[in-house]
């Protein structure tokens, strides 16, 4: 497995199980009130610190393929990646607005704006990693 | 849909068994990347292709064919 699969499968793993976390005290809460930018801070920073340990601890048991560029066909499967991704993002957007047209409360729009980001870019980083697995 | 089939397995046994690793630090490739275009999944650029020809000191069409009813 290369370096930039590793990479996706740690920013899949680790977004899934961060936001997911995130999103699940989002909707435990939901009837009585908010919560506060500092659980949505504690989860950036979380997010950060995760994938900057392991992201480092996979450069060291590999650090030859962790320093080499990009290669075409990872530039490839980025750039099919992003279409997709984009797509996606486009899309919740678009779906995102519509319910904001309901004037719900604003704690609402934030969170399914940052629920479409999060998606996009989980789908984003599975689609490099179905590209590997298939070859590209 | 055609198909691009190659012969760098051979050819990299040819020169000394040369690794894909090899080869592909020769290309500026990764050796996933190789490893992808010998197993016929990924199909190089026309650049790259030339490049890995020259590796092998053969013309483009003794590396790479191309056949259509794949």
């Amino acid at each position: 497995m290369s370096f930039r699969e590793k990479s996706a499968w740690i920013s899949v793993v680790s977004m899934a199980a961060i936001y997911g976390y995130y999103f699940w005290s989002v909707i435990r809460t939901r009837p009585h009130g908010h919560v506060s930018f500092g659980l949505l801070l504690a989860t950036i920073v979380a997010l950060v610190i995760l994938q900057v340990v392991l992201t480092v601890a996979v450069a060291i048991v590999s650090p030859r393929e962790a320093n080499a560029p990009r290669d075409e066909r990872d530039k490839l499967i980025e750039l099919r990646s992003m279409r997709v991704a984009y797509t996606g993002l486009a899309t919740g957007i678009v779906v995102a607005c519509f319910f904001g047209a309901f004037d719900p409360p604003i704690l609402f729009n934030t969170n399914a704006l940052l629920f479409v980001l999060v998606t996009t870019e989980i789908m984003r980083s599975a689609c490099q990693i179905i590209q590997y697995r298939r070859g590209a | 849909m055609g198909a691009i089939r190659n012969e760098i397995r051979r050819l990299r046994f040819e020169h000394g068994e040369m690794t894909q690793q090899q080869l592909a630090e020769k290309i500026d490739l990764t050796r996933q990347t190789v490893n992808a275009i010998e197993q016929g999944k990924y199909s190089p650029s026309l650049e790259a292709a030339f490049r890995i020809s020259a590796v092998f000191g053969k013309p483009l069409e003794s590396v790479f064919h191309y056949s259509e009813d794949e």
